[in-house]
């Protein structure tokens, strides 16, 4: 399977263009897992600041750290960033509200 | 007149006894919700007892002798509630100091035998710790908190540990098949800045790595892309103990124009054959799964075959490709080989009046090794050099050729009438529009002889629209 020819043409060069649709959805292998996380760490950081569920604030945390892990780099970070800090905020009020200790959901 | 007051006395003192034990209660309910509560109680507790002294003289003064010690306690449960009613008053830390000096009392009670059992008494009531609750609950009860902060601890360091390893085996990848990949490309990794400033492999996410090569015979382009398990991610990877997954790397070539002949064909692992049949619009519109391969192709048990014109496929898989297939068997994913691809099937349908522009690629999906051997997979890429040179010089036969493009054909009427109706729509639509546009132009100008004239005309366009179709008789007179 060797070639005695090179087969390298310089002429022949055509430079990389990012794919037009990447980061929205497109195409099949397109990972939605960080849009996922983005949309359900948004609503448990609401039912956190709204309802005072303390475990749906911590879960919108994670939600969020997930969505940071699996973003892609040409992603917004600022989406990144406003999840985060809503989440964040969601766990610093809950506390701020009711300093006392979480009740897991199904003991309540 | 004495009885009647002591009696008195003693029914003021059980009122005041039950009033005392409903502020009691209602204060220990409080205290869950008023921040403040403890400031009350110290209030409360202060006020008591710079009260008591005076209390104690005018209980001696009212004659001491007939009441008991309790008696004593009836004007200081009514000074608490007295107290409790004055909001303004500011009392500083300094005034509960004479609790501890002796000297503050020793001027009323030096000799009085009833004083002990009040301190007795009202001691334990004073040690009470009026702390707010959150500040009271220990620390043991946060073990959910603690549980979750430790969590995101493991899945920060997870991030960090996974987000290496993919960066080592990405690297790992590009520096063994680099040498291979400058031989063949003139271009290896490029960024599609107009300064190539990143010559090699380019981070799309932390399981993402993609490398542009171009500058060859045969093909504009290819693009690999090595797709990591996310071991950044510590949920993917528990869901991967689950359904274990592979690092892979794609391989995506775009053909030049002309280069090969008209067939569709894809072989790979059944699984994944049975995926992407169903996901690319090419191969679910010209191929046809083959049945029983291993017989008919040769090809490795477990493997699935796509294939347009049997002639065609049978020429890719011949003896070489078959001995790497069996070779690389699970290494292998898929290979696909198209003239028509233009990518997955629509989500929606009829989304598109135009058929898909389409092109000639070679995709390729190789599993990468477990432990990091990447020179045992070196070997593949040379047999996708190996195939791209196999299609240029692969030539079908005329039959063949003429049963390709009599599939191309059936492919392009079967959209058009499918998307006849929205065509047609489409076009309804176009004219109504243009016509909306020309009335607004009318309108728009100054001359009402044009108007005039173009209303008519279109009356009678209405009028000719609406009216019933039928054939025009010429009648001849007579």
């Amino acid at each position: 399977m060797s070639f005695t020819v090179d087969p390298r043409r310089k002429e022949k060069i055509v430079r990389y263009k990012a794919p037009k649709n990447q980061g929205q959805s497109g195409g099949v292998n397109e990972d939605m897992m960080p849009d996922y996380m983005n949309i359900l760490g948004m609503i448990f950081s609401m039912c956190g600041l709204m309802m005072k569920l303390k475990w749906c604030a911590w879960f919108a945390l994670y939600c969020s750290c997930i969505s940071f892990s699996s973003s892609r780099a040409s992603d917004d970070a600022k989406q990144v960033l406003s999840s985060f800090m809503l989440s964040v905020s969601a766990v610093v009020m809950s506390y701020l509200q009711n300093p006392a200790a979480m009740t897991p959901p199904w003991a309540s | 007149m004495r009885p009647v007051f002591a009696f008195l006395l003693l029914a003021l003192l059980c009122a005041c006894q039950l009033n005392t034990a409903n502020n009691v209660n209602a204060e220990t309910e409080d205290d869950f919700d008023n921040d403040f509560a403890e400031f009350d109680d110290d209030f409360v507790e202060a006020s008591y007892d710079t009260e008591t002294a005076e209390n104690a003289d005018s209980s001696r003064r009212a004659g001491a002798d007939s009441a008991d010690w309790e008696t004593l306690e009836v004007p200081k449960k009514r000074t608490v509630d007295i107290d409790e009613e004055e909001d303004g008053i500011v009392e500083n830390d300094d005034e509960f100091e004479h609790f501890q000096d002796e000297e503050e009392f020793e001027g009323y009670d030096a000799g009085d035998s009833m004083e002990p059992p009040i301190d007795q008494k009202s001691e334990p009531k004073l040690k009470i710790p009026n702390i707010p609750l959150h500040l009271r609950t220990h620390w043991d009860s946060y073990w959910m908190e603690m549980l979750m902060v430790a969590g995101l601890m493991a899945y920060f360091a997870n991030f960090f540990a996974g987000k290496a390893k993919n960066a080592r085996l990405a690297q790992l990848w590009f520096s063994t098949h680099k040498a291979l990949l400058d031989e063949n490309f003139a271009l290896v990794g490029d960024d599609g800045k107009v300064e190539n400033e990143n010559p090699g492999l380019i981070k799309e996410s932390e399981s993402l790595y993609t490398l542009w090569c171009s500058g060859r015979t045969c093909c504009e382009g290819m693009l690999v892309e090595l797709k990591m398990i996310k071991r950044q991610d510590l949920v993917s990877l528990v869901a991967g103990l689950m359904r274990p997954q592979l690092d892979q790397v794609h391989i995506k070539i775009d053909l030049t124009r002309g280069l090969m002949d008209s067939f569709v064909f894809a072989v790979g692992s059944k699984k994944t054959i049975t995926k992407v049949f169903k996901e690319y619009t090419d191969l679910t519109k010209f191929c046809s799964l083959v049945a029983k391969p291993e017989d008919r192709y040769n090809v490795p048990s477990g493997f699935g075959v796509l294939s347009e014109i049997p002639e065609a496929t049978s020429a890719i898989l011949e003896s070489r490709v078959i001995t790497a297939l069996n070779k690389y068997q699970s290494y292998i994913d898929y290979l696909h080989i198209s003239d028509q691809f233009s990518g997955p099937v629509p989500q929606e349908e009829n989304s598109t009046l135009k058929q898909p522009e389409t092109r000639p690629v070679l995709l390729a999906g190789f599993n990468l090794p477990k432990h990091a051997e990447m020179e045992t997979i070196k070997p593949l890429l040379l047999l996708i050099f190996y195939l791209m040179e196999r299609l240029k010089t692969y030539r079908m036969s005329k039959e063949a050729k003429a049963k390709a493009d009599k599939n191309r054909l059936r492919v392009e009427e079967e959209f058009l009438k499918s998307t006849h109706a929205a065509r047609a729509e489409a076009a309804a639509q176009r004219r109504e529009d243009k016509r909306k546009q020309e009335k607004e132009r009318v309108l728009a100008e100054e001359d009402p002889e044009k108007q005039r004239r173009w209303e008519a005309k279109e009356q009678k366009r209405q009028a000719k629209k609406n009216a019933p179709k039928m054939k025009r008789l010429a009648v001849k007179s007579l």
